[in-house]
């Protein structure tokens, strides 16, 4: 243990032997803290009794080998703007996270080594690793670290680390032009010239603007790789890098090949992601003909065709991965809140898991904090109310019911089905919705502009997080145009929250402005699935499908 | 002989040029929706007029299309927005990995429907033309996506014969060619089969496979020697304009079998709206289009007579 404990940790000691927070949650908090996990870890079984076993190390884990994984290859150039995971699975094999958020949702160092935060949790001290090296020889400093903070958080880059780290790292400044309806255009910029500082090459420091305790989970949202500054933001085939692969062949929506560098940590020779387009048949397909070893996420309807295959594993994670069905408040009809909880009241959601998701995963609540977040406080539901929907409608001024389009992409198939389910319920609440089904590609092109849309988000470790990134006023995944001073304060006050028993209260008022005035209709929340050839070993499926390549080892065939 | 195949050379230019003139309207006529297609979505406007300036959008329409027509003879595609490389390096290999497809059907399918065909039509009528015609009728009536299930059900998930998917990542493999040619060959041979019959069995009541016949020549000989050669104008010339169909017509098959040919890296492009291999695509397309219209008259010519004097 270090001497110079944090504050709160005695604090989280007391809460887990009164029962009020698990081991796990226990484990999580104490390591944001700056408690090394295995201390974390050790403390939680002394408090409960029960040893808790430490991830699994690696045992004898064959050595060498190609490891073949389907998924799609993406434009990786632009790291910091990433928005699917998978593209950020390719530079991940690459490039490194200061922080890294296990597959057991707890955060432990990376690059650095140890952090330490501030009684008040405004200041956080990163310290980097010793030995952290770029391929080229180089240290990995605090300077690399600091211009990597510094290009996420700029605007031109368009990152949503924005989204994050917009409360307790920048302000919003006005840019002194205005636009064409005479409107200030707005930017933002570093809350205080000191908040980000470099106090040695090896130390950084954060000065928030307020209270935040997800600075480490932050450090770990999937654009925010550490890049090396030579290089401007830009990733391309043998960019420099501080993790095990290198990347020596790159062919957008083909393939990906990374070599493991000699001596560094890891297992195979070679990892090899192999794009196999939309069509989930040709996935499974690959898989049965042994053409790969695994695949980076199955679809729910391939559920029993990969169950058939006799020498595939599936890994099967509970998540708070979702897609909510988002109406833009500055758009008619849906600028009236009547018109958003009416749709709401006639959304059923456990019929809608049934239907789209084959009953795998669970019903959601319309308020996007999940049953599997430590924070997440249960409120009563709204139910399925389709005449009070209809009654709210005629108090709106639409004593007939409304037309509206919804619009949805058909891939991964359960997103168009949940809609489908949800437009048929919402007959009963006299609205008729026309489903406006778009290719993925030319969705993701126009999901923050349509009006009302069905957008898929994936799982994040705290039930603040999503809410931070999707509904906080102005920020750039806010598609929903959500605006509710009195919500953004909340989340503030949430993020700046240690205590999981005060923070579950402040969710519980957030999760009730939700379904009184937020933009969100949410059907289910599911379970994700990987499959892998028994041959391969040290998967761990991660709740945001995160591969890690150094982790993977595949036996002989 | 000369003089149709430089007229319809000029003609073939012609149209390309037309289709040019639409496309280039299409894609690069608003410049800054092209600006906001190349960049991406986070791109603010500043960004956009930025990148129009420096691209050269800001030049009157005729001299963007005149250096863009020229960019493309040149072989100059420009850069995929979505793939960041040359558009002409990233189509080449897929154009020929669809040739190969293309071909390999292309073949099948015309020794299948030809000896179907023919042994249909000088028998009409009788079981083995009734046997031969409803088995192409019920091939043709399955989509590809039909009979790919179908073949992948039970090749790869049942017997375990044949790889799932035909990315060719490991380089070319006559296995992974094996399904999607299969799909393709099902849906189109009985088409062909029928448009042979059809035309076979016209021939065999014309007056001179009578007097044949009556001259008491062997059937064989009559079939070979007088038949053929006419019964096959008409399906000659339906199967080369199916080329076109080869080049752009199989989306559904390459997509299904992750086949990474042309058509589906013009879906893709579709999709992802990326403007310069969409219009190159579709320049493409059109010139394979044209060009298997100037093959067909050409052939046409050799194979009837009556048009090579005319």
């Amino acid at each position: 243990m270090s001497d110079k404990e944090h504050i709160w940790i005695p604090k989280l000691k007391q809460q887990l032997s009164d029962k009020k927070i698990d081991r796990r949650e226990f484990v999580r908090y104490a390591s944001l803290l700056g408690m090394s996990s295995g201390a974390a870890y050790m403390w939680a079984g002394k408090i409960t009794g029960q040893p808790l076993a430490p991830p699994a190390m690696a045992q004898d884990m064959p050595k060498g080998g190609v490891l073949k994984i389907a998924q799609r290859i993406p434009k990786v150039d632009n790291p910091h703007t990433f928005s699917w995971v998978y593209d950020s699975n390719v530079v991940r094999q690459v490039c490194g996270y200061l922080t890294r958020t296990g597959v057991d949702n707890v955060t432990r160092p990376h690059l650095c080594e140890k952090w330490e935060a501030s009684e008040d949790l405004k200041t956080w001290t990163l310290h980097i690793k010793k030995d952290a090296k770029w391929h080229k020889g180089e240290d990995f400093t605090a300077e690399h670290a600091a211009w990597n903070i510094k290009h996420c958080l700029d605007p031109k880059v368009g990152s949503s680390v924005v989204g994050l780290m917009k409360g307790y790292m920048l302000k919003d400044v006005d840019t002194g032009t205005k636009d064409d309806k005479g409107n200030a255009v707005m930017t933002t910029e570093l809350w205080d010239a000191n908040a980000i500082e470099i106090k040695d090459p090896k130390t950084l420091v954060l000065n928030l603007a307020q209270a935040q305790v997800a600075v480490p989970e932050h450090l770990f949202h999937y654009p925010f790789l550490m890049l090396d500054p030579a290089e401007n933001g830009a990733f391309i085939v043998g960019s420099n890098g501080t993790e095990s692969f290198e990347l020596v062949e790159l062919e957008v929506s083909r393939k990906a090949v990374f070599k493991r560098r000699p001596d560094a940590p890891g297992y195979l020779d070679e990892l090899h992601f192999i794009d196999l387009g939309d069509n989930p048949t040709a996935v499974a397909g690959a898989l049965a003909s042994k053409q790969v070893d695994g695949i980076y996420q199955g679809n729910i309807e391939q559920f029993d065709l990969y169950k058939g295959m006799a020498h595939v594993d599936i890994h099967q994670v509970v998540t708070a991965q979702t897609g909510v069905a988002r109406m833009q408040m500055t758009q008619k009809p849906y600028d009236d809140p009547k018109v958003r909880k009416a749709i709401r009241l006639a959304t059923d959601p456990a019929k809608c898991l049934q239907i789209a998701h084959k009953g795998v995963g669970e019903a959601a609540e319309h308020h996007h904090v999940c049953t599997v977040h430590p924070d997440y406080k249960k409120i009563e539901p709204l139910g399925y109310k389709p005449e009070e929907a209809k009654k709210l409608l005629a108090e709106a001024g639409h004593p007939d019911g409304i037309d509206i389009e919804i619009f949805c992409k058909p891939d991964p198939s359960w997103e168009q089905a949940a809609v489908e389910a949800m437009a048929e319920q919402w007959k009963a609440g006299g609205i008729r919705a026309k489903i406006n089904v778009l290719p993925s590609a030319k969705f993701w092109e126009v999901w923050t502009e349509v009006p009302f849309g069905f957008t898929e988000w994936t799982h994040r470790p705290l039930g603040f997080m999503v809410l931070a990134l999707a509904y906080r006023t102005g920020v750039p995944w806010n598609e929903s145009r959500y605006s509710n001073k009195q919500f953004d304060e909340l989340l503030n006050k949430a993020e700046g929250t240690l205590d999981v028993d005060k923070r579950r209260e402040i969710l519980g008022e957030l999760e009730t402005i939700m379904l009184e005035d937020g933009p969100i209709t949410q059907p289910l929340w599911r379970s994700v699935y990987a499959a892998y050839d028994k041959r391969v070993q040290g998967f761990e499926i991660h709740p945001t499908l995160y591969i890690f390549g150094e982790q993977l080892a595949v036996k002989p065939a | 002989m000369l003089l149709l195949a430089g007229r319809r050379l000029a003609s073939m230019l012609l149209i390309m040029i037309v289709i040019s003139i639409l496309l280039f309207l299409a894609f690069e006529g608003d410049k800054l929706a092209l600006a906001g297609r190349v960049l991406g979505q986070y791109t603010t406007l500043e960004g956009k007029l930025h990148w129009i300036e420096e691209n050269g959008y800001n030049r009157p329409l005729v001299v963007r299309y005149i250096s863009w027509l020229y960019g493309f003879f040149t072989g100059d595609w420009k850069i995929s927005a979505q793939y960041n490389r040359p558009v002409l390096e990233f189509l080449a290999p897929r154009l020929a990995n669809t040739a190969i497809l293309g071909l390999c059907v292309f073949i099948i399918t015309a020794v299948i429907s030809l000896i179907l065909g023919v042994l249909a039509g000088i028998n009409e009528g009788g079981l083995r033309d009734r046997v031969i015609s409803v088995i192409s009728v019920i091939t043709t009536s399955f989509p590809e996506f039909a009979s790919g299930t179908f073949l992948v059900a039970i090749f790869v998930f049942w017997l375990d014969w044949l790889p799932g998917s035909s990315s060719f990542t490991n380089g070319f493999s006559v296995k992974e060619l094996v399904l999607p040619v299969a799909v393709l060959v099902i849906f189109n041979f009985g088409y062909y089969t029928r448009m042979t019959r059809a035309s076979m069995a016209e021939v065999m009541t014309s007056q001179y496979v009578r007097t044949a016949i009556l001259k008491g020549l062997p059937p064989r000989s009559v079939v070979v020697k007088h038949a053929l050669r006419n019964a096959l104008i008409a399906p000659f010339t339906v199967m080369i304009l199916q080329l076109n169909y080869l080049l752009s017509g199989i989306v559904v098959t390459e997509v299904f079998f992750a086949y990474d040919g042309f058509a589906k890296a013009m879906y893709d492009a579709a999709l992802f709206g990326d403007t310069y291999v969409v219009s190159a695509c579709a320049m493409v397309a059109v010139f394979v289009a044209v060009l298997s219209q100037f093959i067909s008259d050409v052939g046409y010519t050799y194979l009837n007579p009556r048009i090579r004097f005319a």
